[in-house]
């Protein structure tokens, strides 16, 4: 096993072979995206020595929109509709990391109903995105029934989400002060039931998919990221957590009430293509028992929201808080310069951070094992562009 | 585990799903039930009311033309616009309603959390497909229709699995 300077060294070494390339004809260079089936608006070139990748160049900032530019023309408010379009399908955790640096700005208490339908609502939406990657990660490899499974299964929490915040995929739901409707009646156990069956179905996941041996041939040892390069690389979420890190947002920096919620950081030690790939999946089932706490603990009535004044405004000053998202931490730092709108809003997401691995670890490995390794480091091309 | 017996374990696994119902739904036929009318909100508790978010709702008789969903909306889709109407409000003396253009509409509901009077509500009616984009806009009087939407499909968990039954 390479470190990661070692690997520097190699990239520096192999790409003077690349400055000759018109004389020998021995390396291929390959553009892979921007409109690969399976890469998403996201470009990446990589040059091959036969079968084996030699340089990898990550190229992202094909869907860049400015998100950070827009915050600042429009109010607390109105920021939440279109900051939930960079990952919409992780929808409530992109707007709950921003409402609680509003919250911190302006100076509100959320009431604490709201923070545990807020949690509820965040780990539904966590499930949801997972239960999404994972279904494309099952087709990357060929897999078939691992697309069409989590497709569906994704549907009872789409529909949970659907009664709960009236919206399937973009709920704008999380707004400063607490969460904007209360839940509707009968939510409770119809939540428990399906979080119940699907706990069940994580089982037959596990059958069909981890425990086949087809695909862990294609994924142990492959595109190995050590502790320590996990470390200096600086990647978050599962990825890190698959490199033997028990880092989790919700553990190291508690926001709201996770504090009170009893729950393991899940991690694995191997660091490869299968712990990327398996340490959402444990995931999922601690989230499982996470939200079952969640409706346990619940006061069983109470507000929801803090009052707000329509157009709320802070004093100046500037805040900074994250929470764990599906791809890893997502922090918002607001600057507010005592106007009804930010003066700067910088999003730091876990995807960008996560990408950085990828030309380390494409480096040495087969062509054949570039879907395996790109996707299992969590990336979602829209959110790193912002 | 052998890797033989480990396969299959797989396609057992994947082989009794023959037997049970399909998770899916045909949908023209069936539609989804939702809960109650469509997302409200309570301004006197400055809180919403669960409800699926799709097309709005009207009431000619409470509006009072002061703008504020118009004023909600800009910055997020600008698809709210004040028109003239012809009716006689006592409490809308400019005469003046939203009319909703659903092709830049992102369904966020802010606009009726930013109305005072329950003028504004949402309701489960998601079918708004038209073949022309004028079709979209929606006058205040197309508003005021109270849509017809018949749900009635849940998800039911048995022993075997699930199904939309």
């Amino acid at each position: 096993m390479t470190s990661l300077e070692d690997k520097f060294e190699e990239t520096k070494r192999l790409g003077l072979q690349i400055v000759r390339e018109s004389e020998d004809e021995r390396l291929m260079t390959l553009s892979v995206g921007p409109q690969h089936p399976g890469s998403g608006h996201f470009r990446f070139t990589i040059k091959l020595d036969g079968d084996y990748i030699v340089y990898c160049d990550p190229d992202p900032g094909y869907v860049h929109r400015g998100e950070e530019k827009m915050c600042e023309y429009r109010n607390f408010i109105q920021n939440i509709p279109h900051l939930e379009r960079p990952v919409i399908h992780d929808s409530t955790n992109i707007t709950y990391a921003y409402s609680l640096a509003v919250e911190e700005l302006v100076g509100i208490e959320v009431p604490r109903r709201g923070q545990f339908i807020r949690a509820i609502a965040s780990e539904l939406n966590r499930q949801v995105y997972t239960l999404y990657w994972l279904a494309i990660y099952g087709i990357f490899l060929g897999h078939s029934t691992m697309f069409m499974w989590p497709t569906g299964d994704r549907e009872l929490f789409i529909d949970l989400l659907e009664a709960l915040t009236g919206a399937r995929v973009t709920h704008a739901y999380n707004i400063p002060g607490g969460v904007r409707n209360d839940m509707p009646e009968g939510f409770r156990d119809r939540c428990l039931r399906q979080v119940h069956y699907f706990e069940k179905r994580l089982k037959e996941y596990e059958d069909i998919f981890y425990n086949n041996p087809l695909f862990r041939q294609r994924t142990e040892q492959v595109g190995v990221l050590t502790k320590d390069d996990a470390a200096k690389l600086g990647v978050t979420g599962s990825v890190v957590r698959a490199s033997g890190i028990p880092y989790d947002i919700r553990k190291a920096e508690p926001y709201d009430i996770y504090n009170e919620i009893d729950f393991k950081v899940q991690y694995m030690k191997t660091g490869d293509s299968f712990a990327r790939s398996y340490t959402p999946f444990l995931d999922m089932r601690e989230s499982c028992h996470i939200i079952e706490q969640l409706l346990d603990k619940m006061p069983q009535s109470g507000e929801v929201r803090a009052k707000l004044q329509p157009n709320p405004k802070g004093p100046p000053g500037e805040a900074y808080r994250r929470v764990e998202s599906g791809r890893g931490a997502l922090g918002f730092h607001i600057i507010s310069d005592g106007t009804p709108k930010p003066y700067r809003v910088k999003i730091s997401v876990g995807s960008f951070r996560n990408i950085l691995a990828l030309p380390y670890l494409l480096v040495g490995q087969r062509l054949a094992d570039m879907p395996a390794i790109y996707w299992s480091l969590n990336y979602w091309p829209v959110e790193a562009d912002r | 585990m052998t890797s033989a017996g480990a396969i299959i374990k797989a396609i057992e696994s994947g082989s009794k799903h023959l037997l049970i119902k399909r998770f899916t739904f045909r949908y023209p036929e069936e539609k989804l039930k939702f809960v109650g009318d469509g997302y409200q909100f309570d301004p006197k508790k400055g809180v919403g009311i669960a409800g699926y978010r799709g097309r709005h709702i009207l009431f000619h008789d409470k509006c009072t033309g002061c703008q504020l969903c118009a004023i909600a909306c800009e910055g997020i889709a600008e698809a709210i616009g004040m028109v003239k109407v012809d009716e006689q409000w006592k409490q809308n003396k400019k005469g003046i309603m939203p009319q909703i253009d659903f092709g830049k509409c992102v369904f966020c509901g802010l606009c009726v959390d930013a109305c005072p009077f329950y003028a504004l509500f949402m309701t489960n009616d998601y079918e708004l497909s038209s073949f022309t984009k004028e079709h979209l806009i929606y006058t205040p009087a197309q508003l005021a229709v109270k849509p017809k939407y018949q749900g009635d499909v849940e998800i039911v968990i048995d022993d075997r699995g699930a199904t939309h039954g």
